[in-house]
């Protein structure tokens, strides 16, 4: 047998801090899909197991742990991977790596325990405050102490990459940044830029009101800080997802990507676009000018090209696979492809699912249409296709080809991999397509019970009924695919064998490399500071406004602490009360 | 840099359908004209939201020929009021606040809806061309029974709406032989003086009629005066009617003699 | 299809590489199949974006108006 020239081969001790940051996030994953299928039969009335009060603290665990825990821990634990492979260096201290993976872990559990605590009587902490966590809604300070840490671990990780590049460059002075240490490098840099909004948010404002510090807050204000950080951060959920459609899905297809500068460009427009956008996510909040919200509309549309691009080299490289495999005819080569590898089909119709979720994404995008969609189910509907499927079913697709590297095993069984990957698209196919058709007849989106006294949905076509059966339907599958991977990963790993036959730990080759392109794309000062400019263009004067209107601390908000009121009539009561 | 002539047009046809998307919402704001939710409405501290003019006593009021404001206080889990009332072929400006924490005011299966942020107040116009009921619903999630938030958006022929309210002053006894009032106060929400006649019926016989002029956003009160010798004693049903209106109850009419107790 | 194209050649990994039968380079390939692709996504991206603002949204009123023109009101 040759060599074998896996990951782990070249890099043990990094392989073993990738796994560990890797099984972290299947387990979050695990919890959260199950959560996921709570949502989906409670909602709809299938069955319904839990109060729906409690369906909030379910709601608030399944956001966290899917958009947070899952989603950023898959995403240290590849851009570890692409940063060292691609400079062929370890990181400098691998106890640093341990270090920042330990405060993300802590992190995770301080916010975990305090969702928890919304309904495990014995934890005296609450926090049903969604992964919004809108004031005044008050959680736990170990909500938001938890939270911060989190954040903090990932700073550091990318400080870790980003040390580990500027010792190879000093080794490498002339030659330019691997694609994949690029695209990492470049995702840190917007997540730095926006992640400062989360972080004042919760530093100066909520963390302080929820010790006591401070008495009030002013909730457009955090609200504002938070989508400053809230858009990016589904470019960061998506940017390993990019990655991997661009450094493996090539390869996977037999070929080569089809252009490195284009890549680059493509990375470069999310550095600078991600973050002077966010107030599309307020398209429908008092307090702010529609011109700012012009503004951030136009910049959302721009924002539109780095995807559309990618839509065109990642399927051109999957195309030069399949013809070098011997494709042919216009559309014939399709038939050429790998489609019996899962980690090939499931990146394949991840990036099918995420062509229909760019076009709903389009229609957010749009300002006036949002008085159509915004709340309701269009927009669950929307992101299940995005991250809740082109970044997850990338993720775990991915993981069939880099489990091996990172154990040196096989996968326990390819085939039920394929089965999987194919499930989650049917399941997502249902639930996603009666989510979005939902929406449009105005069913809103976190609501336990979307069932009204007073009024029923009228949907132009097809019934509730219909449409509950869809999202239950397919929530069951998606489910179930879960479970079928999370089993595929145990037993690989505690079953598995080691095998020699394991695949080079090598990333796609380019038709069109580096030295095609300009060695100012590389200038990674001149795009950030770009970045920061738009930033300041795009945020301040709503800022100013916001703080001029309803003051730093705003005007006498009394905190909400969610559970402490368990009784709808109570409240009512109360209501009488203070109504003249 | 070595970009294909495919990827190029790719590039240039994703450009024109950037400016499209744009300038399809410029359109639909020059056009049809749709405004965006925006800082217009101004912001208001929570805690005075009792105090406030607009908010005190929240609801329809009348200010321009076909136009109507609305004020809406949303707070965890209703909406004050939580059923509105407006006429077909009117403007509605709505006016909307929170007096806790984040919610939305939402008619479902239409384009109105605004979140609801403490703080700030919501304005919207909405012009109404015809009659037609909605369900209002909150989809922000505001706590633990946020799915029970709701309320209900009436738009009625024109013909059949006003905002003339009665509320009436009588007392349960008489005793045979007093006089007692029955009085009624006709309130007047439109911003032009309603000029009506009012009915009181009681028993079997009297019907009492009266003018009245109620000035706009304004009320007046009506005092009926009944004389219960007319009446005799026993317990006697009576009806206020204004403008479509009406109030009733029932005065029990007692003998001298026996003091409170209304049986014969 | 060979089967050995169809699994690689230790028969469990499409270890691609090894499944190829032609190399193309980048002036060899035209990504004719990628253009008529994206062509149709094009189309079907104009198309739904017409029916949803024209249909689905402006056939859905009433929706919030405004007598000012604000759009450019940041001037
Ligand atoms: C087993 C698979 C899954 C199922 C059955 C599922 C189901 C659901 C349902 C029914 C809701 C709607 C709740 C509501 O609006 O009331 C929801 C919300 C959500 N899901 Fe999933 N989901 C799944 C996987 C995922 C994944 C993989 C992600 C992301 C990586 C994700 C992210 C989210 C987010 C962010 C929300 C919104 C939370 C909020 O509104 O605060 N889900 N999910
Ligand atoms: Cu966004
Ligand atoms: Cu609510």
């Amino acid at each position: 047998m040759a060599m074998r020239n896996a990951y782990i081969d070249q890099f043990p001790k990094e392989a073993r801090v990738i796994r560990a940051i890797l099984w972290s996030s299947f387990l979050a994953l695990t919890i959260g899909g199950t959560l996921g299928l709570i949502q989906g039969l409670h909602r709809t009335n299938v069955l319904r197991f839990i109060p729906s009060q409690d369906y909030y603290t379910v709601l608030t665990a399944h956001g966290v742990l899917l958009v947070i825990t899952f989603t950023i821990f898959f995403l240290v634990g590849i851009f570890t991977w692409a940063v060292t492979t691609s400079l062929d260096r370890g990181v400098k201290d691998i106890r640093f790596t341990w270090g920042w993976y330990a405060i993300m872990m802590i992190g995770t559990l301080l916010v975990g325990v305090s969702i928890l605590g919304g309904v495990v009587d014995q934890i005296p902490m609450n926090a049903d405050v969604l992964y919004t966590f809108y004031s005044p809604f008050q959680a736990h300070p170990a909500f938001y102490v938890g939270f911060v840490l989190f954040v903090v671990g990932t700073w550091l990780a990318g400080f870790d990459w980003f040390r580990t590049w500027w010792a190879w460059k000093k080794d490498n002075p002339d030659e330019r940044i691997p694609l994949p240490t690029f695209m990492a490098l470049t995702t840190m840099l917007f997540w730095y830029l926006s992640s400062i909004g989360v972080a004042i948010s919760i530093l100066a404002f909520l963390l302080p009101w929820s010790l006591g510090i401070i008495d009030s807050v002013n909730p457009l204000l955090t609200r504002t800080l938070f989508w400053f950080f809230g858009h990016p951060v589904v470019y960061f959920w998506l940017m390993p997802a990019y990655m991997l459609w661009y450094t493996m899905l090539p390869k996977l297809s037999g070929g080569k990507l089809f252009s490195d500068p284009l890549a680059r460009v493509v990375f470069v427009l999310f550095l600078i676009l991600s973050t002077p956008v966010g107030i599309h996510h307020q398209y429908l909040d008092p307090g702010i000018a529609e011109g700012f919200k012009f503004i951030a509309m136009t910049n959302t549309m721009f924002l539109l090209l780095p995807s559309l691009l990618t839509a065109f080299t990642v399927v051109a490289s999957m195309e030069h696979g399949a013809r070098q495999r011997g494709g042919k005819g216009y559309l014939s080569w399709l038939k050429a492809l790998p489609w019996r590898d899962p980690a090939f089909t499931g990146m394949a119709l991840a990036g099918l699912m995420f062509a229909a979720g760019g076009f709903s994404g389009m229609i957010n995008a749009g300002l006036s249409i949002n008085y159509l969609v915004h709340n309701s189910w269009w927009v669950v509907g929307h992101f299940h296709l995005t991250v809740g499927t082109a970044a997850a079913l990338t993720f775990m697709a991915a993981s069939y080809w880099f489990i091996p590297q990172l154990t040196g095993k096989e996968i326990w069984n390819r085939s039920l991999g394929l089965v999987q990957v194919v499930l989650w698209f049917i399941g997502m196919t249902f639930m996603s397509n009666a989510m979005h058709r939902a929406g449009l007849f105005g069913m809103p989106r976190r609501t336990a019970e979307p069932q009204y006294q007073g009024f029923d949905f009228e949907p132009a076509v097809g019934t509730v009924a219909e449409i509950d059966a869809q999202v239950a339907l397919g929530a069951a599958l998606l489910t179930l695919s879960v479970y079928l991977f999370i089993t595929n990963m145990v037993l690989t790993t505690i079953g598995g064998s080691t095998s020699d036959a394991i695949p080079d730990n090598t990333y796609a080759g380019t038709l069109s490399g580096p030295e095609d392109a300009p060695v100012i794309i590389d200038n990674l000062k001149l795009w950030t500071s770009i970045a920061v400019v738009l930033v300041i263009i795009a945020y301040s004067l709503p800022l100013a406004s916001i703080i001029d209107a309803g003051g730093l601390f705003g005007p006498g908000i009394d905190p909400w602490k969610p559970s402490v009121v368990a009784d709808p009539s109570l409240v009512l009561e109360s209501v009488r009360g203070v109504m003249p | 840099m070595n970009i294909h002539t495919y990827e190029k047009t790719w590039l240039a046809v994703s450009m024109v359908l950037i400016v499209g998307f744009i300038a399809t919402v410029t359109y639909g704001a020059v056009g049809p004209g749709i405004a965006m939710i925006d800082d217009d409405g101004g912001s208001i501290d929570p805690d005075t939201i009792n105090d406030d003019e607009r908010f005190n006593d929240p609801g329809v009021t009348h200010v321009g020929e076909n136009e109507y404001e609305a004020a809406v206080v949303a707070q965890a889990w209703t909406y004050t009021p939580s059923e509105i009332t407006v006429p077909a072929n009117s403007t509605v400006t709505f006016y909307v606040t929170s007096r806790d924490v984040t919610h939305s005011f939402t008619v479902a299966g239409t384009n109105v809806n605004t979140m609801v942020v403490p703080g700030q107040i919501s304005e919207m116009t909405v012009e109404f061309d015809e009659p037609g009921e909605y369900g209002i619903l909150c989809n922000e999630y505001c706590g633990a029974y946020h799915h029970t938030m709701e309320g209900k958006l009436n738009v009625v022929p024109q013909d059949e709406f006003d905002l003339t309210e009665l509320s009436t002053d009588a007392s349960d006894e008489a005793q045979l032989g007093n006089q007692t009032t029955i009085n009624t106060t006709v309130s007047n929400d439109m911003n032009y003086d309603l000029e009506t006649t009012a009915t009181l019926e009681i028993g079997d016989q009297q019907s009492l009629e009266q003018d009245v002029t109620v000035p706009a956003h304004g009320s007046e009160t009506v005092e009926f005066a009944v004389d219960t010798t007319d009446l005799g004693t026993g317990d006697h049903d009576w009806t206020v009617t204004v403008d479509g209106h009406e109030e009733s109850d029932t005065l029990t009419v007692t003998n001298a003699t026996e003091g409170g107790d209304g049986d014969a | 299809m060979s089967s050995a194209i169809e699994k690689g050649v230790d028969g469990k990994h499409p270890t691609n590489e090894t499944d190829q039968v032609r190399e193309l380079d980048h002036d060899e390939y035209d990504p004719i199949g990628t253009a008529i692709l994206v062509g149709i996504y094009f189309l079907i991206l104009v198309a739904l974006w017409i029916f949803m603002y024209f249909v689905e949204f402006l056939g859905n009123g009433p929706t919030v108006t405004g007598v000012l023109l604000t759009v450019v009101g940041l001037a």
